[in-house]
């Protein structure tokens, strides 16, 4: 099984743990580098990995508290890679985390919601 | 706040490192977060390096007159009156620091008399006078003791440069400047001398109050140097009482038009170079931007732009949409589609100008009310 993918937040990157062998997957914090493709091809390579053996269920929890529109990009080309893991039988869904009021966020997961092929669940807190 | 001021403000401090302007209220936080953005800058400088410390000392010091003896209006004038204003600017090696609040009137006279006073005295006189006031004055009601503008004077080695000026009825508004220089005698050959005159500041601060600005950063766009800038925002948002979700907002759109000024402002040396200014207009809050792009650049923004502009809202989120699923990504960093989601949390049109300044670059003036 692959190692697991534990990148700590900081003030304008998000906390990223892909943990296959706990089956945890979660983005959280902030996103607004200046330069989001640099930040997300370490987790891009990571993934390419984990399509080729990933877990039965993948449930990525989304708790972002803030993302830039580039990092929005990235997101979703992120959640694309992760859609492959059909193509093998396997289960993947999004779980999207907003706190009640929170307008910009809740909008930004439907959005994605809306042009994703994959199970996308609006959770507010 | 019109579009034209992020001109008329750029090209008075476009030979300026940095200038940053202030005109709001003073919080310990925001005063904080000034020093912290300040002291960032100073950093980034060589020349300056050495005088960090003084200058934050100064800084502070200035602060500190503003938050004790500067008057709250208390809706006396007009709701929005603004308790003071702060400058720091660096040209070649000098740095300013220049500060404004309002005082009242009958306190005048007796100010006046502390800066004849501080300003007649040479070196050792001040360190006997600053003794004597440590051991002997009464401390004011305010908590000062005058203390504050002798230091001042012993650290910055000059005369305390102030002026007075009328405001209202009842109150003034005192101005100081503090000069400071690196240390080294001679001048380079052919070096201009300090121009920068306190009566500019002034006019600055005449121009932001009238315009209701609140803050101008003009300087390095970098993201270390664009944080403490949307902090001081955040902090003057928590103030507006505002709902999470339109600071929110207006925090995005920060975000996204400061780091489009990153991404493509035209780098002279070394350094990505804009100018931003944030004001209020009734319950909106409005940024306008400002920026040097190449003149081969302008036809393209300005067909992204009125594109944007001939979108009602719906086909601004098709167009939103499409961008975040093209798989081709600019090469600077960014998505190409910031200035798209901005445009759909406006009140109005995204406001452009651009005026050309030489035979490859032009300006590019952004004004937005959110």
């Amino acid at each position: 099984m692959i190692d697991k993918l534990d990148i700590k937040g900081t003030r304008d990157t998000p906390e990223i743990v892909f943990d296959p062998e706990n089956n945890v997957f979660e983005i959280s914090g902030n996103s607004l580098p200046e330069d989001s493709e640099k930040f997300f091809t370490p987790i891009f390579s990571w993934l390419e990995a984990y399509i080729k053996s990933p877990n039965k269920e993948t449930t990525i929890h989304c708790k972002l508290e803030y993302f830039n529109s580039s990092s929005a990009k990235l997101f979703y080309q992120l959640f694309i890679e992760f859609e492959k893991i059909k193509e093998s039988g396997n289960e993947i869904r999004i779980k999207w985390h907003f706190d009640s009021g929170d307008t910009l966020i809740e909008e930004k997961g439907l959005e994605f919601k809306s042009v994703l092929d994959i199970p996308f669940e609006m959770i507010e807190k | 706040m019109n579009i034209n001021s992020t001109f008329w403000f750029f090209d008075r401090i476009k030979e300026d490192n940095l200038c940053l302007l202030y005109n709001g209220d003073f919080s310990d936080e925001i005063t904080n977060k000034l020093i912290e953005l300040s002291e960032y800058n100073i950093n980034n400088i060589d020349s300056l390096s050495k005088m960090k410390k003084k200058a934050s000392f100064l800084m502070a010091e200035c602060f500190q007159n503003i938050v004790r003896h500067g008057e709250s209006l208390d809706g006396e004038i007009h709701a929005t009156a603004n308790e003071g204003f702060f400058l720091t600017k660096n040209w070649q090696d000098i740095y300013y620091i220049t500060s404004g609040n309002l005082i009242e009137t009958p306190k005048i006279d007796n100010l006046q008399r502390q800066l004849e006073k501080v300003n007649s005295l040479d070196k050792d006189e001040l360190k006997v006078l600053y003794r004597e006031v440590l051991e002997n004055e009464e401390i004011s009601d305010k908590g000062g003791a005058g203390l504050g503008l002798i230091e001042m004077a012993r650290k910055s080695g000059q005369k305390l440069e102030y002026v007075f000026k009328d405001f209202s009825e009842k109150y003034a508004l005192f101005y100081n400047q503090i000069i400071l220089k690196s240390n080294r005698e001679e001048k380079k050959p052919g070096e201009q001398s300090a121009s920068f005159e306190i009566d500019e500041a002034i006019g600055y601060h005449q121009r932001m109050i009238e315009e209701n600005i609140l803050v101008i950063h003009k300087g390095d766009f970098s993201q270390d140097a664009i944080f403490p800038v949307l902090k001081i925002i955040e902090e003057n948002l928590q103030r507006e009482k505002k709902d999470a979700a339109s600071k929110k907002k207006i925090f995005h759109i920060l975000v996204e038009l400061l780091q489009n000024i990153s991404r493509h402002c035209v780098v002279v040396a070394n350094k990505k170079e804009g100018i931003f200014m944030i004001g209020k207009s009734e319950n909106y809050f409005v940024v306008n931007t400002g920026n040097l792009i190449e003149n081969e650049k302008v036809d393209q923004l300005r067909e992204h732009i009125d594109h944007i502009n001939s979108l009602n809202g719906k086909e601004l989120k098709e167009l939103y949409l499409n961008k975040l699923r093209d798989r081709n990504m600019p090469n600077n960093g960014g998505a190409g589609i910031g200035l798209i989601d901005i445009a759909r949390r406006l009140i109005s049109p995204l406001n452009y100008s651009i005026q050309k300044v030489d035979e490859n670059k032009s300006f590019l003036s952004l004004n937005v009310i959110a």
